[in-house]
């Protein structure tokens, strides 16, 4: 596998021709490309590698190459040139040599890493992170580098394969035969969430471990258990223990990790009563390793980073599962509108004409024109509440009630069958308010009204609220309805408003009100007054519910 | 949250009273709520609303499905100090015709048949 530098100056990333030098100081570290020689290293700034430290000399050293070889050459250092921990004159350099140059601690060379044979975790790191664990790092900061690589490597991770690799991480770390994690559920029961032995393989039972000490270990406060069976006489009902021959168990819980926003938080007396999401757990057995040696240095820091590269790995999901929720809501709302937009039908002896002013919310409100062989037809209604819901709901009472009066379906029919609907689906405590009105070509008109505000019928300037009503429709399985007539004439005029026009609210909480919508009506000669009446009325106080306004001119 | 309920309970029967806005959401749920847990305790029920200032439509669903729920359950509710406005919405929406409304919070219990009244 080719080497891939991460940062540093790079050239020709991978390419093989040119061996690299890792550079690590302190934390820092960079690639660089031997793509010359000689290679000097030293104190002074116009060197190929600067170590600026005062342990170094001006002039320290050379990479040359002879023979397609590469040697390092010390120039007479003051504190000398090291390969391995070992001084040298002139060194013929080997992969994965540690070159030190006067620094002994700081700051060293590798020589053109092997990274085809590190480890897996080393390897892992290298490439998401390129960070170079050295070969005597303690097993404590290996645990370190890999859990903050992984952390990284969760704005992309899965929870699934994030847990796996640190199960792999802590049976290499505790040297245990198996490894487990169990996640609680939305009830809170732990659920097997992956499973792994020493040989990295995936473990899907869980019945042969002691339930009782990960039991014990999720009620204990402490950081970590260890039960090393051997040392322990009670093993009454631990059938686990006894059964599998199990000799040591080591119980992780897994804690939220605490907000550390408030004061509360960093108190101590609230650190153990953080929320268990889950529990790590290893064992071994009798015939095999002991590991209730382990550093409880390690233990607790697995504890700790463990428990918070879950709750990232978990918040990395949920958001992501948000944003395609968040996406498929607004392909429904798009959905939605398409299907709420109306196509105002063209007829000789009537015009129609329809608005709507949408509060901040998605409403329940919808209006639809049909034409049909029984006359022109529209509909008003208003679904309870707002919101997803209302918003469903009013596109199948639409639907419904489209097809019906294409259908031809007699208006009482139509309301009938759509209480019947919602009735009988037990939506529960959802509604719609509406009107249906049906004119014919000989201005005829029928219309039946299903709680909703009751039309306005302006003939010359006179406005008439007919008192016809009928109950919403889906709140009463029973329900009967009932429609009325009305014979309009040239120049009469129908006027259907949804509640949000009347309730429509002032500064001073007072409502748009009848008496209001009835006035401007009688004047006015355009639907447009009626909004403009409604602003002027609000003033600068936002809407809280959507504002529907159809009128329907009958021409003769 | 714009909706407290008092509960007082005269001769077994619950008196629920209302304060602030019936709507849909928060307050809906908790009236909802309230009148499911009060006929856990006596299927006799006075819903006071007199100091209710608004009852939006999504409100007003959740009292006509308590309310018709309880019905069938065998509960009784009697609806008293409606203000005008919920008498108009009732009458709108031909409610009116299926609650049952009294004027005063005796009469209520009257017909419930309490002695209290």
């Amino acid at each position: 596998m080719a080497f891939q530098p991460i940062t540093g100056p790079v050239s020709s990333p991978g390419s093989g021709i040119f061996p690299t030098l890792v550079f690590v100081q302190g934390n820092d570290q960079r690639t660089i490309n031997l793509d010359h020689t000689p290679f000097t290293v030293g104190r002074k700034v116009d060197k190929d590698l600067v170590i600026a430290d005062p342990r170094v000399s001006r002039d320290h050293a050379l990479i040359t190459s002879e023979d397609g070889q590469f040697c390092v050459v010390d120039q007479g250092s003051k504190h000398g040139t090291f390969v391995n921990g070992e001084r040298v004159q002139r060194k013929t350099l080997e992969r994965n040599d540690r070159v030190e140059f006067g620094v002994r601690d700081v700051s060293y060379v590798i020589f053109h890493p092997h990274h085809a044979s590190s480890n897996t975790a080393r390897e892992f790191l290298s490439q998401i992170s390129g960070i170079q664990i050295s070969t005597d790092a303690t097993d404590l900061e290996k645990l370190t580098l890999f859990l903050e690589a992984a952390r990284k490597l969760n704005t992309t991770g899965v929870l699934d394969e994030i847990l796996v690799t640190l199960l792999d991480a802590t049976l290499k770390l505790t040297r245990a035969e198996r490894g487990y994690v169990f996640m609680r559920d939305e009830e809170g029961k732990l659920r097997l969430a992956a499973g792994r032995n020493s040989k990295d393989e995936p473990l899907l039972d869980d019945t042969t471990i002691s339930h009782s000490i990960l039991d014990e270990a999720l009620k204990s406060n402490s950081e970590f258990v260890i039960t090393d069976t051997s040392q322990s006489l009670d093993l009454a009902g631990r059938h686990s223990i006894v059964a599998y021959d199990l000799r040591t168990v080591i119980c992780i819980p897994l804690r939220k990790p605490q907000v550390q926003a408030t004061r509360e938080a960093q108190a101590p007396a609230t650190e153990n009563s953080a929320e268990v999401m889950g529990a790590l757990y290893v064992d071994s057995r009798f015939a095999s390793r002991d590991i209730s040696s382990v550093s409880n240095d390690i233990l607790r820091a697995i504890a700790t980073e463990a428990a918070s590269l879950i709750e990232n790995a978990r918040l990395v999901q949920a958001e992501e599962a948000s944003r395609r929720y968040q996406q498929e809501l607004s392909i429904a709302a798009s959905i939605q509108q398409r299907l709420m937009a109306v196509t105002i039908p063209e007829v000789p002896f009537a015009t129609l004409k329809g608005r709507n002013l949408s509060c901040k919310e998605i409403g329940g409100d919808f209006f639809d024109a049909v034409n049909t062989d029984e006359g022109l037809a529209v509909v008003l209604a208003d679904v309870s509440g707002k919101g997803v819901s209302a918003a469903l709901l009013a596109s199948t009472l639409q639907g419904m009630i489209y097809s019906q009066l294409t259908a031809g379906m007699p208006l009482i029919e139509i309301v009938t069958a759509a209480n019947r609907f919602f009735t009988h689906k037990h939506i529960g405590e959802k509604y719609a308010t509406l009107i249906i009105a049906r004119i014919r070509r000989d201005g005829e008109l029928e219309y039946v009204n299903c709680g909703h505000v009751p039309p306005l019928l302006v003939c010359n300037h006179e406005v008439m609220r007919p008192p016809h009503g009928n109950l919403p429709v889906g709140l009463l399985a029973d329900a009967t309805y009932e429609s009325d007539h009305v014979s309009l004439h040239a120049g009469d005029r129908l006027i259907l408003v949804t509640d949000g026009v009347t309730e429509a609210e002032n500064a001073r909480g007072d409502f748009f009100e009848d008496s209001r919508l009835e006035t401007v009506a009688a004047k006015s000669s355009s639907l447009e007054d009626i909004f403009t009446a409604v602003a002027n009325f609000c003033g600068g106080t936002p809407l809280s519910d959507d504002c529907t306004v159809v009128e329907l001119v009958y021409s003769g | 949250m714009n909706l407290k309920i008092d509960k007082r309970v005269v001769d077994g029967v619950a008196i629920m009273s209302c304060h602030g806005r019936i709507m849909f959401g928060e307050e809906a749920t908790v009236l909802r709520d309230s009148l499911k847990d009060a006929l856990k305790t006596t299927p006799r029920l006075v819903l006071n609303l007199s100091d209710v200032t608004y009852i939006d439509s999504g409100g007003l669903g959740t009292l006509v499905g308590v309310y018709s729920s309880a019905r069938a359950a065998g509960a009784d509710i009697k609806l008293t100090g409606l203000g005008q406005r919920l008498r108009d919405v009732l009458q709108i929406t031909k409610l009116a015709t299926v609650f049952q409304v009294f004027d005063t919070e005796q009469e209520a219990l009257a017909a419930l048949g309490s002695g209290a009244a």
